[in-house]
């Protein structure tokens, strides 16, 4: 019955891409919590706790994104082999996290500055970024979910 | 998309905002136990765990209901008598269980935090000792890597 669900050998990168995809996730939301709170923190404070957002996204958010992207990859190639066209749904989460690499690289860029001066005005786009990040990564999991057209 | 794919829109929805919020206490409690920190910015950090609170109980929420509706909808003949089904809700009240006791214990913390910093922001062994209490950080930690062996269980789905 399970392989009119997948192949046993999807179930690995669909575990490792799910995880991947949970923890980016759950640490952008973290990233963004941290910004949100440091805007609102005394000067000291809100140092602190973009340091921390920034350590944060670096150590445990790009590990994350590449483990979701990385599943991905390898789901993608096991399922639609070659040059095979691949469904929209696929589609969406090419469309997330290629450009969502680069906002992720911005947002490191913005977050390392904001945690080094005080008065980095931009410090203020790190969360909403995050938080731009938080509603992508919910359409790609209603594609992937919901896999409408399909 | 027919009723299947909607229920799994939300059961899978209601995996993130578990894990995820899991995600959130976890890194936020990490963060006031790797470095030794003044009281203050322990009460802050435990403090922004609130938000993390919604999603987890939303999230424990969709994935029992939808989760439950998803093994009679599936049109793969699942049962609720089957290993993975059985396991899966074992772990998922184990998570539910442990997050409660530890949620009691961090309340705790976070009071202790906001009165030490209220009085002077003094370093305070009662605190150092209550963060890296080893029984509750494994009750912690136990919580968070039974709602991950969830996620597990529901794509290898042994027995099926």
């Amino acid at each position: 019955m399970l392989a009119a669900i997948r192949p046993d050998s999807f179930n690995l990168p669909l575990f490792l891409h799910v995880l991947g995809a949970t923890l980016t996730f759950g640490t952008t939301a973290t990233v963004a919590i941290l910004g949100f709170a440091g805007t609102r923190a005394d000067p000291e404070r809100s140092l602190w706790l973009r340091g921390l957002a920034f350590k944060i996204a670096f150590f445990v958010l790009v590990p994350a994104f590449i483990v979701m992207r990385a599943a991905a990859q390898w789901i993608v190639g096991k399922e639609y082999p070659g040059s095979t066209k691949t469904p929209g749904w696929v589609d969406v989460g090419f469309i997330v996290t290629e450009p969502g690499a680069l906002l992720i690289i911005v947002l490191l860029v913005l977050a390392f500055l904001a945690s080094r001066r005080p008065a980095f005005r931009a410090a203020v786009a790190v969360p909403w970024l995050a938080t731009i990040y938080l509603v992508a990564l919910g359409v790609a999991w209603f594609a992937m979910t919901g896999k409408p057209g399909s | 998309m027919g009723l299947y794919e909607w229920l799994l829109v939300f059961h899978v929805t209601g995996a993130f905002f578990l894990i995820g919020g899991v995600v959130i206490a976890g890194l936020l409690n990490a963060s006031a136990i790797v470095v030794d920190r003044p009281p203050s910015q322990v009460a802050t950090l435990f403090g922004l765990i609130r938000f993390a609170l919604p999603l987890i109980g939303i999230g424990m929420l969709f994935t029992l209901a939808f989760g439950l509706w998803l093994v009679h909808e599936a049109p793969w003949n699942y049962g609720y008598g089957e290993t993975w089904v059985i396991v899966a809700l074992v772990l998922w009240a184990l998570a539910g269980w442990l997050g409660s006791v530890d949620g009691r214990y961090q309340r705790g913390t976070g009071e202790l935090a906001a009165r030490l910093a209220a009085a002077g922001d003094a370093p305070s062994a009662e605190l150092n000792a209550r963060l890296r209490n080893v029984r509750a950080l494994a009750i912690s930690y136990g919580s968070g890597l039974a709602a991950f062996a969830v996620l597990g269980i529901m794509i290898w789905k042994p027995g099926a």
